[in-house]
């Protein structure tokens, strides 16, 4: 398996320079009025997906940026968006 | 004696339309719930369903390392009933499950982690575990080619020896457990895929498969790294967990050379010596959700790098071999353990990351208990998940797990 | 032995002796051997015992597929000698063998082999239970080849490299050289790798006539000239493609040759198409005692002889499968191997170019049948042969029987990058049918044979991997792929797996012993599939992995359960393809670590050091690892700490104080100008990942430090929280361009004011104060009063250019107060005392920013930042089982528990985070995180050391901070 990741800003390289974060869960949500499960489900809880999913990585070692890409969960290989949001 | 060669977890039967007891999933935990339901409750009507055979899985993949040395006073008990119960179930099922308890070593690389090591053991021994504190040269004195030189990456301080713990051969115990479910009833059926559970006002009805509908009132997943995928995918409950691949490696066979099981967290690797004499080592998972069980080149040539520096002596073998395996990984490092909390008639048994073959005895007992009582034993409470939302994560790790930012 | 010397395939110049050592005796191999045919040369023919029977085991395959030839070379175990290169002055020895492998004391064990049915380990040595340890001492005693000494020095230099290429090739064949060669001429970058010494695969031993009377072996040599004519082709000779992955990164290790600088070295190939052209091994016939020395594949008998000038035998059977077996018998009879006959499993089918040329030569032939037991005791003597159905049976005198049921290509490369395979009945080959994105097959492995064929289909390969890189059309595939289609297609493989026998000493595996009788009991005891037969026999996990039983187990196990549809996988191939060394694996030393610019002064003054995280710190500054000395001197006196590794940061842009206010737990708009605010953050459970302070340097720009474990997840931290705003902010990491220098105790402005030009009094810079200024007119120094250790105290963070200078001008002012350093671990007990906490010690993944008791950092009235970490403290601050930071002394001035003590009563109730007999209080003191029933002031708290047996000592919970609890040190 060698997992290569294209970051917006410095192109596909290998996937080792990358951290990930995590599933796409959308925005912080709104303090007042959050439930316990609310917000346990929110930082906590992952959807598990066994296949494609929209996801966070970080570029640590080339610009330090957040993006998404989507990812097959069960080839390891990313999911160019065009593609995926078809 | 060696003539009879019937099939050893009964012939193939067809699925029937209703069981007792469901359970999804053909690896260790099940094959031990199954057969602890059978034996000490009398429920011998249950399906194991498995889509592959069993021990396909983690089962299979594991190093087959057991230990007892765990972090905090919930784990340390059912670890050590764990270890306990190895030669009484090489008994009780008539199967060399080979439980060579030759010990284990794990090296402490600096003052920090020697502090860290003496919670454990403390821990260990006021519940009544063996292990001590030791330091580099005793280390050396039990692993004769350990590097205690300063001039590594991580120079070892000294060691936590835990003298119980060791290897067991993790096939036999698959097969054993078959064996001694199957002797009592229990049908295992392999190529046997669950695809979804259907609920009627919030209590389990039936298990769909690709086999045909079985109607049931308890159904069970402990499914591996698959379960909180299917646990999402079937019932909708979302868990704390994140799918990674974790990968082992074994050297060309060698004559005795390492004693004890010898773990390292600062080099992350573990090495010890199969029966056969390959030398087994792994630990590294790619920090991301991945049901691949793919190795990578990445850490075959890391682990190389971790050997050649605290077993140098290892510089001289050939590595042969290298798989991958799933760990389902939580918040905590601790597993999730609950049932009818969520939906009646449910259950699940998974989070364990990789400390499933080790726990996988004792879990199958309480976890039979559970499901035959419909109460949840003492010693599995703190493992339900509603601790996450209630911020009482478990401490396993004093450090925070590092595969994801959001916890 | 005589050898051949002047065919024109010989790779050996027998004129160039090279001595060796085995067993102790002087002997000569000749310059190109490999060990193993130097030693057959010499005449030995035992090279080794198998594992578990200890029977005779000679040379069988020159390619490695098995542990045959696996001897100690030069204290190296496991060495495979029949592809190793001789090399002067080596010592080889045999392995696992009690006296020889001549004579193994342990022979004996092959006549108990009814003792040892598949499995039989599970179902014995267990009853009594007592019996277990002892059996197992004899188990791992008997089992394992080499023996490797703990104390030994791997010999040799290793090295890696990292090339990337358009194109690399797998296998230096017809098939790949042309494929090389069509992806050449395009002007990719291509890399060719060839596991053998030279390129040429299967033509490069072979006289067979190619086309216009040039032999094979002519036609390999020139195909490699014009690869070698191509300067974008780089080859890679004696170097084995270990490991494929996805994205098409390809692993390998070449091994050096005399003239390079490496023993071997490791490659990984970024690559953006593969071409798969690995040729064929041949598929082991089986039948008893198939593996007795005098056994051998035809490949190995005819390299023996062509590549190597050594006629494998006296008198020869052949027993074969494939037509390459009719070539060879040919080819050696014409070197002068008197054949007493060929047995071809095949009833039809034969070329009728060697047919002809067989008869002409008058060998013996028989078609239909097969080999069916060997006879001798050690070595073949004779070979019973029969009709496949096991009806007729002859025997015949030989001393070298050539078996090969048929071919099996190498398609690990494929599988391991998750190409499938498909069982294709012409062939009798499991062949790719999904090829990964990217990889293309060539050659042999596809089931040709025709040379042209070969050839042409490698540069189909070729010309799709161009494709792939965008440098070809698809006419020019399209016309290849007629081209390709025109020629002679797979040829039609044999389908026999085993003689017609029982199967008793039928082995399929040779490594693990692993007999056909032992594959049906496994069957029968419901292990159907191969990956569970695999497990239960072991067939396939010795040294040689899936080499031998390979294919020949799938194809058997269906035979077996008589399936018709053979839908069963040959068990999965994994990496390393060819077994590699940890040595070469690990490389050149990957051993790192961030130093301060303080690094070699510190040294230099005695500093011991540890590693801390990535960095290496002095942790001590003497051999008393209490620190009395250097705690003693800050408290009375002044101290240095090099506090480079903090992690520093500047933060600035118009949402700079938005982003702060989302990750610091404080109302950070309250930051003044000139003011230092501590604060912490905390991750979403609310616990403390980072505390450090934050200055304020102008609108919407601050600086502020991170503890040293955090500084390298800060960015990622900070840009993580605020990814969905949108904000506009520069996050700048300064931890390596600044250095730190911590100076504390009673007569640090004494120091500082010989240094600076600023008024550094404390009615000018007071107590948690913040100047920016400039050490004469050069040198920025951003200068922080704080008081980690408890007195008082100046940080000056300074340029690390600048760092040794600023240290110099400190170190020289305090002369005259007897300046000393002081290392991490002082620090830490002085500003334990102070009940100042570090996170990680005093804290763990449990505890939360109110259990450690800073919960008055905590700015609630900030509801509208989503800051990180607060909603679980809200939800959490009532929760009474928790854990609370508290402070203890020992009663009766005992001594200090060691940290990591547990604090108990009939349960674990906490644990002792860090405690030391404190030469500033005159007693022992701590902070232990405990449940919050035990954290009132008085509580008697009992504490469970290591090794305490039924021994408790006791402490009891006191106010923090310990020593100058009003805080008038660090403000005076």
């Amino acid at each position: 398996m060698a997992l290569t990741i294209t970051c917006p800003i410095c192109g596909k390289r290998n996937g080792y320079e990358f951290r990930y974060g995590g599933e796409e869960k959308g925005p912080r949500p709104d303090e007042a009025g959050l439930t316990p499960e609310a917000w346990c489900d929110y930082v906590h809880m992952n959807n598990c997906v066994a296949g494609v999913q929209e996801e966070w990585w970080f570029h640590k070692d080339g610009c330090g940026s957040w993006f998404k890409i989507h990812r097959d969960t069960t080839t390891n290989l990313e999911i160019e968006q065009t593609e995926a949001t078809e | 004696m060696f003539l009879k060669n019937k099939p050893m977890w009964g012939k193939r039967t067809k699925l029937k339309s209703s069981y007792d007891v469901v359970i999804i999933g053909g690896g260790l935990h099940s094959l031990a719930t199954a057969y602890y339901l059978a034996k000490d409750y009398g429920i011998t009507d249950i399906a194991i369903l498995e889509k592959n055979y069993i021990g396909f899985g983690g089962a299979g993949r594991n190093t087959a390392i057991v230990r007892a040395n765990q972090r905090t006073q919930y784990n340390v008990p059912l670890y050590k009933e764990a270890l306990d119960l190895w030669p009484v179930l090489t008994k009780e099922l008539d199967y060399n499950l080979m439980f060579n308890n030759c010990g284990n070593l794990n090296l402490m690389h600096s003052e920090a982690a020697m502090k860290a090591a003496r919670m454990n053991i403390c821990t260990a021994q006021f519940h009544g575990v063996e292990s001590h504190l030791i330091d580099a040269k005793e280390a050396k004195e039990l692993v004769p080619a350990l590097n205690i030189s300063e001039d590594i990456t991580f120079p070892i301080h000294g060691a936590m020896f835990h003298p119980p713990g060791g290897i067991v051969r993790h096939d036999a115990v698959v097969w054993g457990l078959a064996k001694g479910a199957a002797k009592k009833g229990v049908e295992i059926h392999q190529q046997t895929e669950a695809l979804d559970i259907t609920t009627k006002n919030g209590k389990v009805e039936s298990v769909k498969t690709n086999m045909g509908t079985i109607q049931t009132k308890q159904v069970m997943i402990s499914a591996g790294g698959y379960s909180a995928a299917l646990i999402n995918s079937m019932l909708g409950i979302r868990l704390p967990i994140s799918v990674l691949t974790i990968q082992a490696m074994v050297t060309q066979p060698l004559k005795p050379i390492l004693d004890h099981v010898v773990s390292s967290g600062a080099y992350h690797c573990y090495a010890n010596q199969t029966l056969k004499g390959e030398i087994a080592t792994g630990a590294h998972m790619d920090p991301w959700p991945n049901y691949t069980t793919l190795n990578t080149a990445y850490y075959i040539k890391h682990q190389a790098e971790a050997l050649s520096e605290f077993l140098p002596a290892l510089r001289g073998l050939k590595f042969m071999r290298i798989w991958g395996g799933l760990a389902d990984m939580t918040p905590d490092m601790a597993p999730i353990m609950d049932g009818n909390d969520q939906v009646e008639g449910f259950f699940m048994d998974c989070g364990w990351g990789y400390f499933g073959f080790k726990s996988c005895s004792a879990v199958g007992k309480y976890m039979a208990e559970f499901i035959a009582k419909n109460e949840c034993p003492d010693i599995l409470k703190p493992f339900n998940l509603k601790r996450y939302q209630d911020h009482k994560l478990m401490g396993e790790t004093a450090a925070l797990v590092n595969y994801s930012p959001d916890n | 032995m005589n050898r051949f010397n002047h065919l024109p395939t010989l790779k050996v110049d027998s004129a160039s002796k090279i001595a060796f050592v085995y067993k102790g005796k002087k002997y000569y191999g000749a310059k190109g051997d490999t060990i193993a045919t130097a030693l057959f040369a010499n005449g030995i023919r035992i090279f080794s015992r198998s594992l578990k029977y200890h029977r005779p085991r000679g040379l069988y395959s020159l390619d490695g597929e098995c542990s045959n030839t696996c001897m100690e070379v030069d204290g190296i175990p496991n060495v495979r000698c029949e592809n190793t290169l001789l090399k002067d002055g080596m010592v080889i020895k045999e392995q696992n063998v009690k006296g020889s492998a001549q004579n193994d004391m342990m022979g004996f064990i092959d006549k108990l082999d009814w003792m040892m049915p598949a499995g039989f380990y599970y179902n014995t040595m267990h009853k009594p239970a007592k019996i277990w340890p002892i059996a197992m001492k004899q188990i791992r005693k008997a089992a394992g080849l080499g023996t490797l000494s703990p104390d030994f020095d791997m010999p040799g230099r290793y090295d890696e490299i990292y090339p990337t290429a358009d194109v690399v090739i797998i296998g230096g064949g017809p098939a790949g050289m042309t494929a090389a060669i069509e992806a050449g001429k395009k002007g990719l970058r291509v890399i060719l790798m060839e596991s053998r010494p030279w390129l040429g695969g299967c033509f490069e031993y072979r006289s067979r006539e190619y086309q216009n009377r040039q032999t094979l072996n002519e036609r390999a040599h020139q195909l490699a000239n014009e690869v070698n004519a191509l300067d974008n082709i780089r080859v890679f000779t004696h170097t084995s493609a270990v490991g494929v992955y996805n994205n098409n990164l390809v692993t390998g290790f070449q091994i050096g040759q005399e003239e390079d600088p490496f023993t071997e070295r490791y490659l990984e190939i970024r690559a953006t198409s593969i071409v798969v052209a690995a040729g064929c091994i041949e598929r082991p016939l089986i039948f008893d005692h198939n593996e007795r020395p005098g056994v051998m594949q035809a490949a190995c008998a005819l390299r023996l002889a062509k590549t190597y000038g050594i006629l494998p035998g006296k008198k020869a059977v052949f027993s074969v499968g494939h037509d390459f077996g009719l070539e060879a018998a040919i080819e050696l009879h014409d070197l002068g191997l008197p054949i007493a006959c060929i047995a071809d499993i095949r009833e039809d089918g034969q070329d009728p170019f060697l047919m002809k040329r067989i008869q002409a030569k008058n060998i013996p032939f028989h078609k239909g049948w097969v080999a069916n037991t060997t006879h001798g005791q050690k070595e073949v003597k004779a070979v019973t042969l029969s009709g496949i159905d096991g009806l007729i049976t002859k025997k015949v005198n030989c001393d070298l029987l050539v078996a090969s049921a048929g071919m099996t290509p190498v398609t690990g490369h494929i599988t391991v990058n998750q190409g499938k395979l498909c069982y294709d009945s012409h062939t009798n080959f499991f062949l790719p049918k999904e090829m990964p994105e990217k990889m293309h097959a060539a050659g042999t492995l596809l089931g040709l044979t025709d040379p042209v064929s070969i050839e042409t289909s490698g540069k189909l390969a070729g010309l799709k991997a161009a494709f792939d890189c965008e440098n070809c059309s698809i006419k020019d595939i399209g016309d290849a792929k007629k081209e390709l289609e025109a020629l002679p297609g797979p040829a039609r493989g044999s389908k026999l797996v085993t003689a017609p026998v029982q199967g008793r000493k039928s082995f399929i595996c040779f490594d693990e012993d692993t007999t056909i009788k032992n594959i049906k009991q496994a069957i029968d005891k419901g292990f159907d599939v191969p990956e569970l037969i695999k497990r239960f026999t072991s067939a396939g996990t010795g040294p040689g992995q899936g080499g031998i039983p390979g294919h020949n187990l799938p194809l058997y196990v269906a035979k077996y359960q008589a399936l018709q549809d053979i839908s069963i996988k040959p068990t999965t191939v994994r990496p390393p393809l060819v077994p590699t060394g940890i040595s070469t694996y690990a490389g050149t030393n990957h051993k790192m670590f961030k130093i301060t610019p303080m690094d070699d002064m510190q040294r230099k003054d005695g500093g011991i050091f540890r590693n801390i995280g990535v960095w290496q710190r002095a942790r001590y500054f003497s051999s008393d690892l209490s620190c009395k000395k250097e705690i003693e001197n800050v408290r009375s006196n002044v101290g240095m700490l090099d506090g480079s590794t903090l992690g520093k940061f500047r933060i600035h842009g118009p949402d700079a104080l938005k982003a702060l206010q989302r990750v610091y737990v404080s109302d950070m708009s309250k930051v003044k100008e000139g003011r230092i605010k501590y604060s912490a953050m905390c991750n979403d459970d609310g616990c403390v990942i980072d505390d450090g302070v934050v200055v304020k340097q102008g609108e919407n720009d601050y600086y502020f430090t991170t503890s040293t474990g955090r500084a390298g997840q800060t960015v990622e931290w900070i840009r993580y929280h605020t990814r969905y705003d949108g904000w506009d902010f520069s996050l700048v990491n300064l931890t390596d361009s600044m250095g730190v220098i911590n100076l504390s105790g009673p007569n640090a402005r004494k120091v500082l004011e010989k240094v600076v030009d600023i008024d550094v009094s404390n009615e000018a810079f007071g107590f948690s104060e913040y100047k920016a200024f400039k050490i004469q007119d050069t040198i920025p120094v951003k200068a922080m009063r704080l008081g980690f250790v408890g007195e008082l105290s100046y940080e000056l963070h300074v340029p690390s250019s600048y760092m040794k200078a600023v240290w110099l001008m400190l170190k020289d002012a305090g002369q005259e107060f007897n300046i000393q350093n002081f290392g991490v671990e002082a620090q830490n007990v002085l500003r334990m005392e102070k009940c100042h906490i570090i996170l990680g010690q005093e804290s763990e993944q449990r505890t939360n920013l109110l259990d450690v008791g800073l919960g008055f950092l905590w700015d609630r009235s900030k509801t509208d930042t989503k800051t990180v970490g607060t909603v679980a403290l809200r939800q959490a601050e009532s929760d009474q089982s928790r854990f609370r930071l508290v402070g203890f002394e020992m009663e009766n001035n005992g001594r200090a528990p060691r940290d990591g003590s547990l604090i108990v009563d009939t349960k674990v109730r906490g644990y002792v985070c860090t405690a030391r007999d404190s030469f500033s209080m005159n007693k022992a003191v701590g902070m232990a995180l405990v449940e919050a029933p035990l954290a009132d002031i008085g509580t008697r708290l009992e504490i469970f050391e290591d090794e305490c047996g039924d021994e408790r000592i006791y402490g009891k919970v006191v106010k923090m901070p310990f020593y100058d609890p009003s805080g008038q040190r660090m403000k005076m």
